[in-house]
């Protein structure tokens, strides 16, 4: 009798679920980078490389390194709010509490909550009015429409992912080996950025993916509140789609930014592998 | 000579509302294996940790060579600790796990790879140098924490019940290398442990806890033969308690009425008066267990009781009787198999039996003036 693979079965919906929403439409985008572009959007299917000779000029490097600058620094300050936060919440006793809390922004559209923060930062904002009716200032302060408002608010919105991973990292730390550390000579600082930080890398990892790469595909927060010429990967392909209806270009900058991901994660989880494997051999 | 005198000076430390440690003062020789026994909760941890410098008593203080170091960071006491769960850093190999100290220190290449070398060689783990820890048994993780809290040459090392993750044999081994480790190295060791065969077997001297205060400090053969009182006597080993009104009293012996008994007799290992309340420890197997009445020769003070066997325990080595007395008083009576034991007139279940023991081998623990 020929056994049946309940293993194929039962994962099935995945499989097709990540074929529907995730392979062809990718493979799409691949096939269309390739295209000619129709006037009025769409392609003509004539093979061409244009998409990506394209890309070869200035303004596009500007925007990506605009876009990787943007990424890293709010992943940075992400991960430094979160650790210390992540650490809170792990050691205290109303973890349940503080953990809700976290996931409390979850409740509400991410839109609105963009919206909230303009009403924050506006010139016409709260924290605006506070300050002037404080009389710390004279005029009102220009808090959005720039790059700073993009990083507060990407920041704002990934917190959440990052603490997640590091609290489960944190949790499971074993306390007892920073007073080892102690014990054998390490300063509190010591201990902590050879102990403490190492033992906790696999949250460390995950919180940077998880704020980084979507940072990375940034939309909705630069055109909300970047202002005029804060132009992410994002809303340079959002424009090629929408307004100079160049879809091979759009798709050609897709491709770009999923393949540059992709290697960048690989490296990223390879360096670190790399690095605990070569301690095991000296 | 290597090692420090340590002086534990009149400590207490309170948790909210619960006292941990009352008025402990020790004083611990240089050089010396010295065992803090007592029961689980006593204090025993939490008195490491304060000469650690992981907590802080509410008052009281610790010396080190007659240098107080209460109010020195754990990194800057030259003290180090093992750990009962090891606390070694999972991600550092054996090798790294060792010359982190030295590291910390800024040593130089060549030194750290000679120290550690010299040290692993020492806990006989040299094949292993390249392991991460979660390659190793629960006996090599404990010789690397050992290997790596001896590296920086302390002049304390304080261990916290090091052994009690390993299996029984394994103990036994590793016991009898930290003693022959305590003898190379030659510094002062604290030994944590609620076992007292491990505490008797390699200790110096013991200081026996409870409840936060310190009992009794003395050799294990003091501790074990001249317990302080009731609580150490039952707690070290196994023992039976016989007690009764003074009925008279010579120069050396005296004698007691117990109920149910009757005449006793006993060394005046404390000074006693007629009428006062003794209570006299008798260890298992210094009472001699018969089936006939026994012939006693030269000892003229021992006074012969009988009983039923209640129950036995056969050990290998040993058959552990419990017998009734006339009076329902339980007595436990151990008897060492120094010949093929079917050589002798076995004693069964329910058998009546005479037990006996010398007043020379009993011990005067307490006496209660009345
Ligand atoms: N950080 C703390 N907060 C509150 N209570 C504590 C703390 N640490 C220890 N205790 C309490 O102090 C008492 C003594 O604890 P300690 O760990 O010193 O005992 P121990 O003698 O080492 O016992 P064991 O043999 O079980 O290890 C226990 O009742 C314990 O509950
Ligand atoms: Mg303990």
């Amino acid at each position: 009798m020929k056994k049946i693979n309940y293993g194929k079965i039962y994962t099935a919906p995945l499989t097709m679920w990540i074929t529907f929403f995730f392979v062809i439409p990718t493979s799409i985008i691949f096939l269309y980078s390739f295209l000619k572009k129709k006037l009025r959007g769409g392609v003509l299917w004539e093979f061409s490389i244009d998409g990506y000779t394209a890309l070869i000029n200035q303004s596009f490097f500007k925007v990506v390194w605009f876009t990787v600058v943007i990424s890293i620094f709010a992943t940075f300050l992400t991960l430094l709010l979160a650790i210390p936060t992540s650490y809170f919440i792990a050691r205290s006793k109303r973890k349940n509490l503080y953990l809700f809390l976290v996931i409390v922004p979850f409740w509400t559209n991410f839109l609105i909550r963009i919206f909230a923060w303009i009403s924050i930062l506006g010139n016409n904002g709260f924290l605006n009015n506070m300050l002037l009716s404080l009389g710390i200032i004279k005029s009102p302060l220009m808090l959005l429409y720039n790059q700073y408002a993009i990083i507060v608010v990407t920041v704002y919105t990934y917190l959440p992912y990052a603490i997640l991973p590091l609290y489960s990292t944190i949790e499971k730390f074993d306390f007892s080996l920073l007073e080892a550390a102690r014990d054998l000579g390490a300063s509190k600082l010591q201990s902590l950025f050879k102990i403490f930080l190492p033992g906790i890398r696999s949250g460390i990892m995950t919180a940077t993916i998880f704020t980084f790469i979507p940072a990375l595909g940034s939309y909705a927060i630069p055109l909300l509140v970047g202002g005029q010429k804060s132009f992410m990967i994002g809303n340079l392909i959002a424009r090629e789609l929408k307004v100079t209806m160049n879809w091979p270009l759009a798709s050609s900058m897709s491709v770009v930014l999923t393949v540059v991901t992709t290697i960048g994660i690989f490296i990223f989880l390879n360096t670190n592998k790399n690095k605990s494997e070569l301690k095991n051999e000296n | 000579m290597k090692g420090s005198v340590v002086l534990i000076n009149d400590i207490n430390k309170s948790f909210g509302e619960s006292r941990i440690l009352n008025n402990v003062s020790l004083e611990i020789k240089k050089g010396e294996f010295f065992s803090l026994l007592g029961p689980s909760g006593c204090g025993k941890t939490t008195l490491l940790r304060i000469i650690a410098g992981f907590e802080t008593p509410d008052s009281g203080d610790i010396k080190l060579d007659n240098t107080s170091i209460i109010n020195l960071q754990p990194n800057e006491r030259h003290v180090n600790t093992i750990f009962q769960n090891y606390a070694l850093f999972p991600h550092l190999s054996v090798y790294e796990n060792v010359a982190f100290p030295l590291r910390l220190q800024k040593k130089s290449e060549k030194i750290i790879n000679e120290e550690v070398r010299k040290y692993l060689s020492m806990v006989k783990l040299e094949d292993h140098i390249k392991k991460m820890p979660s390659q190793l048994s629960g006996g090599q993780k404990q010789r690397v924490s050992i290997a790596r809290a001896l590296v920086l040459q302390p002049n304390v090392l304080l261990l916290d019940e090091p052994l009690s993750a390993l299996d029984a044999k394994l103990r036994q081994h590793m016991l009898i290398e930290l003693d022959s480790i305590h003898d190379q190295v030659g510094i002062t060791f604290i030994f944590v442990t609620h076992d007292q065969q491990e505490a008797l077997s390699v200790s110096d001297r013991v200081a026996v806890m409870h409840q936060g205060v310190v009992l009794q400090v003395g050799t294990p053969s003091q501790i074990y033969e001249s317990p302080g009182n009731s609580f150490v006597a039952d707690f070290i080993g196994e023992t039976n308690f016989i007690e009764g009104t003074v009925v008279s009293v010579d120069d050396k012996m005296g004698v007691m009425n117990v109920d149910g008994i009757g005449k006793v007799n006993f060394y005046l290992d404390k000074p006693v008066k007629t009428g006062d309340f003794v209570r006299v420890t008798v260890r298992p197997e210094k009472i001699r267990i018969t089936k006939e009445y026994p012939k006693i020769e030269g000892h003229p003070h021992t006074i012969v009781l009988n009983g039923i066997v209640d129950e036995l325990i056969y050990t290998g080595f040993q058959t552990k009787f419990f017998v009734h007395l006339d009076s329902k008083v339980l007595f436990k009576v151990f008897k060492q198999h120094v010949k093929y034991f079917m050589d002798e007139t076995p004693i069964n279940w329910k058998d009546p039996v005479y037990i006996w023991w010398n007043p020379a081998d009993g011990y005067l623990v307490e006496v209660e003036p009345r």
